[in-house]
């Protein structure tokens, strides 16, 4: 098998939603000596974009997006412990969760999952984040960018919080805050101080990237 | 005309003197009930969530009451735990799904336990009260709804790729557990029951996916029947950004549909779109006013939103040959925040009763 058809293997495990295709051919990556980042990059990532079309031209849902994700990851798992660490310094950071008092997580996951097809290394801090642990954890890997989520109303607050304690801390000047969930909108980001608030994963990458890059 | 009077005009869009309006305030009414009554205190005792109503009712004069309560009621009493802080929202936060073989395991609670007896006979209560003045109407959580909340979304959308099967075993428990409801609310005497099948939106669902677990064929199709056999009027709220109209509107036939708008989302329609695209027609559609106006925004604000609104509800009515069939509602329901502003809600009420008046086109 040459080194096409396994990144092609790579891409239509996503697309198909197959992880344990994409943990086989993530291995015969490795085994072929194919430059691991090439196979995340050309192979996976490329199936997520495909994806994240799709779904933008909803020709695709939720249900295959989600899986497409799931696969993804199966892949990464695999090729990025043979990234070495040198090559991994130049990743933007992101720290990503769901605000304190929420635990829908839907949607910072599809963000997630498309900030890392979008080269991001992600720390996804999970749900019901406390607000000291979004500041401590920006703080101590210096991350260049800090996403908050909620669902619900009464946590949107939350947000202001931990906007509040990166300015407190020092550390605000040198992230990027980005915010989303149904309740929120690009007012209440101005409001709060955070820097973008976007009606969807895809564009909400692609101005960090215009921001970051 | 009456409350009443002008709801049945809107529903059968006869002549009506102004547009209805339903802000749909639920347990924000709590906070008309005195500081030390809290959400959670609201949302677990029968008489509590009545007076609410009742209370909401006498200060506010809205044109309908409809009992929601919030969306973990049925996961709750399935056995899902339920974080009940004394002032947010309850949310599911531990699920009960952790394998395929749980879904066969769920099983219907008893209704007469729990928060399911504490939303029927709540609803009893304040039906009683209100049923001459208003239309009163009971809420629940369509099956993919109660199912998403039991098991989590996550699992449940990856699992109807994988294994439909092992889904459609844990719906039809939802469906059995929305039955008893639906029977329950009947005797309760309220005139309609509002479905929640929030699913049925383009952002999360196709149509081949919305009609396969819940739509028109499946389990929804034979709920919505129930309630009409019921002697309920069928009424849906969906709150998503794209909500699947052909199938919810046009074929599930309610009487109302309430919707939200999300002017930010493209293609998310306005009310004025919603109208002109015939969605009106037959049925009473209500939206969609911003419900984080009610937290957010100065009183001034969401009163010329809500004029606006009137207007162009009322323009595109004519547009379209209609009379009165919208009701000015808040597409989601209003916060039930210690924070939302009471005046907020009351001037959306007093605006549409100026700005909404129908004088013929």
């Amino acid at each position: 098998m040459n080194k096409e058809e396994i990144l092609n293997g790579l891409s239509e495990a996503v697309i198909l939603g197959k992880p344990d295709q994409a943990r086989s051919y993530a291995q015969r990556s490795i085994d072929e000596g194919i430059d691991p980042l090439d196979a995340i990059n050309n192979g996976l990532v490329k199936g997520m974009s495909v994806v994240g079309d799709r779904y933008a031209a909803r020709e695709v849902y939720l249900p295959q997006v989600l899986m497409s994700a799931n696969t993804m990851y199966a892949g990464l798992d695999i090729l990025l412990p043979m990234i070495p660490s040198e090559e991994l310094e130049d990743k933007k950071k992101v720290a990503i969760g769901v605000v304190e008092g929420d635990v829908h997580d839907i949607g910072k996951n599809i963000v997630k999952t498309m900030m890392t097809a979008g080269g991001f290394e992600v720390k996804d801090l999970g749900r019901d984040v406390p607000i000291e642990t979004f500041i401590s954890v920006a703080e101590s890997i210096k991350t260049d960018v800090v996403a908050m989520s909620t669902l619900m109303t009464p946590t949107m607050d939350g947000m202001k919080d931990v906007i509040d304690g990166l300015i407190e801390s020092g550390y605000r000047s040198k992230v990027k805050v980005v915010i989303g969930g149904p309740p929120t909108s690009p007012e209440f980001a101005e409001e709060i101080g955070a820097d973008h608030r976007d009606a969807n994963a895809q564009d909400s990458v692609a101005w960090l990237k215009e921001a970051l890059f | 005309m009456n409350h009443i009077e002008r709801d049945m005009a809107a529903l059968s869009d006869a002549e009506a003197d102004r547009l209805p309006t339903y802000p749909i305030a639920c347990g924000v009414n709590r906070k008309l009930l005195g500081d030390n009554v809290t959400y959670s205190m609201w949302c677990k005792d029968p008489k509590i969530f009545a007076n609410g109503f009742i209370a909401g009712q006498k200060y506010f004069d809205f044109d309908f009451a409809i009992g929601l309560m919030d969306l973990s009621v049925m996961a709750g009493d399935l056995g899902a735990h339920v974080r009940m802080d004394d002032e947010n929202t309850p949310f599911v936060d531990k699920h009960i799904v952790h394998s395929l073989e749980d879904y066969e395991k769920l099983e219907v609670p008893d209704i007469r336990k729990g928060r399911s007896h504490v939303i029927v006979e709540g609803t009893r209560l304040f039906n009683e009260k209100l049923k001459n003045e208003v239309i009163c109407a009971a809420f629940l959580e369509g099956p993919l709804l109660a199912l998403t909340q039991t098991a989590g979304a996550e699992r449940v959308f990856m699992d109807m790729f994988t294994d439909p099967s092992a889904v459609h075993a844990g719906l039809r428990t939802m469906v059995e557990f929305d039955r008893q409801m639906v029977e329950a609310f009947s005797e309760t005497g309220v005139a309609g029951l509002v479905w929640d099948y929030l699913w049925g939106n383009y952002s999360c669902l196709g149509d081949e996916e919305y009609n396969e677990f819940e739509g028109c064929d499946k389990y929804a199709g034979m709920l919505n029947k129930l309630t009409a056999d019921s002697g309920m009027a069928l009424c849906i709220h969906n709150c998503a950004d794209l909500p699947h109209l052909d199938t919810q509107v046009k074929k599930f036939k309610p009487v109302i549909y309430s919707m939200a708008y999300y002017p930010l989302i493209p293609d998310s329609p306005s009310a004025g779109e919603v109208i002109d695209k015939g969605y009106a027609d037959n049925c009473l559609i209500a939206g969609n006013i911003d419900p984080q106006m009610f937290i957010r925004a100065k009183t001034e604000k969401i009163s010329k939103v809500t004029s606006d609104l009137c207007q162009e509800v009322k323009t595109a009515l004519c547009r379209r040959g209609l009379k009165s069939r919208y009701c000015i509602a808040s597409g989601c329901e209003v916060p039930p925040d210690r924070a939302t502003k009471l005046d907020n809600i009351k001037a959306v009420v007093d605006t549409v009763k100026r700005d909404g008046v129908l004088e013929g086109c």
